[in-house]
């Protein structure tokens, strides 16, 4: 609830921040009218992107994520992701290898492939100590959905 | 994230509901754990129904193939059913269609896996 009151841009320290991310940017894509399979879409952007700047870029210390979220029409929306931990950049990350034998099977690196399908648009910047990631989500959802989910 | 389990003849059939996320993840595996146990040959199967999951995320991918694995070791068969189209998709995504078995319903899946079972379950 208080991350709603601070309007559009929320700071969450590492502990909880996949949760809190989650929610705050389902609230902006529900208020922005995005329909509710691409609302879930965005809920699990935000869970890799934060997952991996947790692990990653913080390497499981404590840290603080930035969230902030602008609507750029109404048809799209804005996330920048920005944390101040070692250089972190998911779109540099290499696909991973998701081998079709189960025994060579990776158990990571499934979060990565499901962040490119699900987005629109998105760079990054390392920028006075901090990883600065832009994503752009449009409105229509990127996957086969059933409209009459719940 | 919630379980329910029955246990039709040799199959166990695990009716999961909810989400799937980083949060959940981790009770969804304890969850799983003590029924991949014994999961061996005709002995024991066991049948994910996840028709009543709305959302996945790779924490939730990765504990299914963590059981999937598990099962794999002691010749086990851990196979899912009535995927939402969505959670098909994210499957689609990161291959997992190609290293998990799955069904369009459940009966479909018990049909495959076990005659005794599905015969019990069309009789309600």
């Amino acid at each position: 609830m208080a991350e709603r009151m601070m309007s559009d841009r929320i700071t969450a320290p590492t502990i909880d921040a996949v949760e809190r991310c989650v929610r705050f940017a389902a609230a902006q894509a529900r208020e922005a009218g995005f329909s509710l399979a691409r609302v879930r879409e965005i809920e699990l952007v935000v869970e890799e992107v934060v997952a991996n700047i947790c692990r990653y870029s913080y390497g499981d210390r404590s840290g603080s994520v930035e969230l902030s979220c602008e609507r750029l029409d109404d048809a799209s929306l804005t996330l920048e992701f920005i944390d101040y931990g070692r250089p972190f950049d998911i779109l540099a990350l290499p696909a991973p290898d998701l081998a079709v034998d189960l025994d060579q099977r990776d158990l990571g690196g499934v979060g990565v492939p499901m962040f490119r399908a699900l987005v629109d648009h998105a760079t990054y910047r390392r920028e006075d100590l901090r990883n600065i990631l832009r994503v752009i989500v449009h409105a229509a959802p990127r996957l086969r959905s059933d409209p009459t989910a719940r | 994230m919630e379980c329910k389990v029955r246990t039709l003849a040799n199959v166990v059939l695990i009716e999961v509901e909810g989400r799937i996320d980083h949060g959940t993840a981790p009770a969804f595996g304890s969850a799983l754990l003590p029924h991949i146990e014994g999961c061996t040959g005709e002995t024991k199967k066991l049948l994910l129904d996840l028709a009543a999951v709305n959302y996945m995320s790779s924490a939730g991918l990765r504990v299914l193939m963590i059981a999937a694995k598990g099962c794999r070791k002691q010749s086990g068969k851990m196979v899912l059913a009535a995927l939402q189209p969505t959670i098909k998709e994210i499957f689609k995504i990161g291959r997992f269609d190609m290293v998990l078995e799955t069904f369009a319903t459940v009966r479909e899946g018990l049909a495959a896996i076990s005659p005794t079972a599905v015969a019990l379950y069309d009789k309600g």
